[in-house]
């Protein structure tokens, strides 16, 4: 009868149950919200990241697991164990290995890369300025954080989410407060899907009916030759002007060479479809398993949630404003909605801008105008990561 | 070559931070305007090598007689019969509209031979 009771003690104290804590049970319910608004057929909000983020956050909030276990100390000197090896850390943990080594976001540009067509930019390099002044939350978001009390180095990583790009977000939550990495990661691509809800009122604020009615003239055909030298050429100036934002740029540009060579069809291949989603997979469901109960449930969360939307707003406000500059100085032949596409959500933005320009003047077809700061983004949110990894990278 | 340029752990002043984001977003404009720089540049080459090798147009041959001029059609209408294969009347008039919309030229100068759906063999 004794052995009995302590078989039953025994599998009660190895269960989750007896480990379960109330912060794992609230992120095991925000698991299963993120799972139902990536899969509702109504929503389907970011579902590709959504679906192995969410699954992710509730692997890792199952306790006893010992999925994001480290024994061996690869990532968490606290947790190490004496004659642990690497082979013994917990599965999700091994994987994580290529986020916290920085592999993973600079795969899945290289993927962005291969699917993302720099004609419009080349056609309107003017697109560039657009997508540089949409990178102005970045700066905001990082004064008003340091108000807050973060350190700078946190600071830059919950400011680079204004950025509005993902794979750079982790990229630099990564190198600059890994702890932070998962309300960062979780805030960037939350606001990404929300773009359709947050950008069109500050578009109606800031712009009058006039404005949005503006009709771009077409855009010129840009040769095969300028697309295939324009990846060496970004990468040369990026990575001599700013080396810290080479590892990011480079693999954006080599993607878009494959696809623009007209040599390499196989490889671009590969890096629009297979690698990116083997990598989106793995990425998702690693970013998920950081937010642990135990380090998400804070007030620092919170107020990382709240400054993301605050960065994405004046990111939005950035490109408008520089989109309304450029209405005056040519004499209203730039529309400045697409000034808004300018933080680099691709090409949801772009999307966004074509359905505001569309929806006050029916005639208007401002989409593929607006992919040019769309990419101008990608390129404008990799420098300013370079720039903050330049100043507080260790 | 220090491994940072500023303290990512400990205190810093508004003043600092400020400072840190102005010269943060001024590095964006000047690294992306010289990019703008660099395609102004690279296209204008480009198009001026281009033109250099393409072959010569020929001369336009002038006609003594000039052809005689055809009636000018009513706006909104294209000109010659046009075969409709698989698709009705008022899909191809979008289509029409689209094209002399996209195309910038008058429907009354377009001529239309034929419209014909086409299954697409990926779906």
């Amino acid at each position: 009868m004794n052995i009995f009771t302590e078989i039953l003690r025994g599998i009660w104290e190895s269960s989750g149950f007896s480990a379960l804590e109330w912060k794992n049970t609230v992120m095991i319910g925000v698991s299963f919200v993120f799972l139902f608004l990536a899969i509702h057929p109504k929503l389907r909000f970011e579902p590709l990241l959504l679906v192995p983020i969410a699954f992710g956050i509730l692997m890792a909030n199952m306790p006893n697991t010992g999925l994001m276990a480290d024994p061996a100390g690869l990532m968490d000197e606290t947790q190490k164990i004496a004659g642990a090896h690497w082979y013994n850390d917990g599965v999700l943990r091994l994987i994580y290995a290529g986020v916290k080594s920085s592999v993973f976001p600079c795969l899945i540009f290289l993927g962005i890369g291969a699917m993302t067509d720099f004609g419009p930019l080349l056609a309107n390099p003017i697109s560039l300025l657009l997508g540089a002044a949409a990178q102005l939350g970045i700066y905001v978001a990082f004064v008003v954080a340091i108000l807050l009390g973060f350190t700078p180095a946190e600071a830059a990583s919950i400011a680079i989410i204004g950025g509005a790009d993902g794979p750079t977000a982790i990229l630099v939550a990564t190198r600059l407060a890994g702890h932070l990495l998962a309300p960062i990661a979780l805030a960037a691509y939350s606001y990404m899907a929300l773009i359709p809800l947050i950008q069109p009122p500050l578009m109606r604020l800031l712009t009058t009916e006039k404005e949005r009615k503006v009709e771009m003239k077409q855009l010129r055909k840009v040769s095969k030759a300028e697309k295939i030298i324009f990846p060496v050429v970004v990468f040369v100036v990026v990575a001599l002007l700013l080396p810290d934002a080479a590892p990011l740029i480079g693999f954006l540009m080599i993607g878009n060479l494959f696809k623009e060579c007209g040599a390499t069809d196989r490889l671009s291949d590969t890096a629009q479809n297979a690698l990116t989603n083997i990598v989106t997979i793995m990425l998702g469901i690693t970013v998920g398993a950081t937010a642990n109960g135990q380090d998400f449930l804070r007030l620092k969360t919170i107020l990382i949630v709240a400054l993301g939307l605050a960065a994405f707003a004046f990111s939005t406000i950035g490109g408008l404003l520089l989109g309304k500059l450029l209405y005056l100085v040519t004499r209203g032949r730039i529309n400045p909605l697409i000034g808004a596409a300018g933080v680099s959500a691709v090409p949801m933005a772009a999307r966004v801008a074509q359905t505001q320009g569309r929806r006050y003047n029916p005639k208007n077809f401002l989409l593929m105008h607006a992919m040019g700061p769309n990419v101008a983004g990608v390129i404008g949110s990799a420098v300013a990561a370079g720039f903050l990894l330049m100043m507080f990278g260790s | 070559m220090p491994l940072f340029i500023l303290d990512p752990a400990g205190p810093m002043p508004i003043s600092q931070a400020l400072l840190v984001a102005m010269a943060g977003i001024l590095t964006v404009l000047a690294e992306l305007g010289v990019i703008t720089l660099m395609i102004l540049l690279l296209s204008k080459i480009i198009r001026a090598v281009a033109a250099k090798l393409s072959p010569p147009q020929p001369e336009p041959v002038s006609d003594p007689i000039p052809a005689p001029q055809a009636e000018p059609l009513p706006a909104g209408e294209s000109q010659g019969t046009l075969t409709l294969e698989g698709v009705d009347e008022p899909t191809a008039a979008v289509i029409m509209a689209i094209v002399s919309h996209q195309s910038g030229i008058p429907l009354n100068r377009l001529r239309f031979l034929s419209i014909k759906e086409v299954e697409d063999p990926s779906a």
